[in-house]
């Protein structure tokens, strides 16, 4: 295995312009100073302030979102780890991906739901939150939905999902989502 | 019951329930991992309040980013004063926002929308 080049890692990062990112097994805490961090540097960045609360709520829920599931599977810390980036396009926007392992079958669940939600208007993606947001809760875990829904509510384009096969029967399911 | 205060922290909001007054004031952020938790105390709160002293109730809320659990909790309460305001009590809910961050403004008026009390939301200048 080739040694780590720090400095072609620094060049890819900034011509990425990715602004965050982690990779490891994320505790409570470590969500919330990320978050911090996170606020800080929209902050720098002179973010409108409801620019960067749409960020910082996407990464929240994201992050949880990996949180909630990983915990309910009672995987290992190395296991339960997120990978989450946090960049801006050319052209200003602020691009959240967060990724994790999961289940397969799970991992086509939240895809197809993803799918699901691309092709929903504004209008039908708050009707679809107000109503998840009456059911409810469900007893366990997931609670994914609603969290995706606001997600896919938040941006500024369909979400995009990809689910990556791993040869240990497991998959890695990464999101996209543009603000 | 009594009145009861929890400090803030950075990702739950300051509460001070005051039973004499019968205010219950919020301010913050919410997005603690477990928000039921969190809401739980003040759910119980409201809900003894309610059922026991039959006065005014106003909640005046100065929250800002809440996660969707946190939301979730925060329209579990907002049911309940609509349940007592159908029973003829007096409740009300003023949320002050700073107008730079419309996200919230827009928040507190997707919950004014299922409500039919009182519900003022004041953008500060």
């Amino acid at each position: 295995m080739d040694p780590i080049d720090l400095f072609s890692l620094r060049e890819r990062f900034n011509q990425t312009r990715i602004m965050l990112c982690f990779n490891g097994p994320m505790s409570r805490s470590l969500i919330e100073e990320i978050g911090n961090a996170l606020k800080n540097y929209l902050t720098a960045d002179q973010a409108h302030p409801s620019a960067a609360m749409d960020v910082f709520g996407v990464y929240i829920e994201l992050t949880q979102n990996i949180r909630h599931y990983t915990h309910a599977r009672a995987w290992s810390e190395q296991d339960a780890g997120a990978t989450v980036v946090i960049s801006r396009e050319a052209d200003g926007r602020y691009v959240i991906c967060a990724g994790n392992l999961i289940e397969p079958q799970d991992g086509a669940a939240v895809c197809t739901l993803v799918d699901q939600l691309a092709g929903l208007d504004k209008a039908a993606l708050k009707a679809l939150y107000k109503e998840q947001l009456r059911k409810p809760r469900p007893d366990s875990s997931s609670g994914a939905g609603l969290g995706l829904i606001h997600v896919a509510r938040t941006a500024s384009a369909p979400l995009q999902a990809s689910l990556h096969t791993l040869p240990d029967g497991r998959a890695f399911f990464s999101l996209r989502a543009v603000i | 019951m009594q009145s009861f205060e929890t400090p803030g922290s950075q990702s739950t909001p300051t509460i001070r329930a005051n039973w004499e007054e019968g205010t219950l004031f919020m301010e913050g952020d919410s997005y603690p991992e477990n928000s039921y938790e969190q809401f739980r105390p003040v759910f119980d709160w409201i809900e003894a309040f309610l059922s026991t002293t039959g006065r005014p109730l106003t909640l005046d809320l100065h929250l800002l980013y809440l996660n969707t659990s946190s939301i979730k909790a925060m329209m579990d309460i907002f049911d309940r004063l609509e349940t007592a305001h159908a029973n003829g009590q007096q409740v009300a809910v003023r949320w002050c926002y700073d107008r730079r961050n419309e996200r919230v403004g827009e928040l507190a008026e997707e919950f004014r929308e299922d409500c039919t009390f009182p519900f003022r939301i004041e953008p500060s200048a």
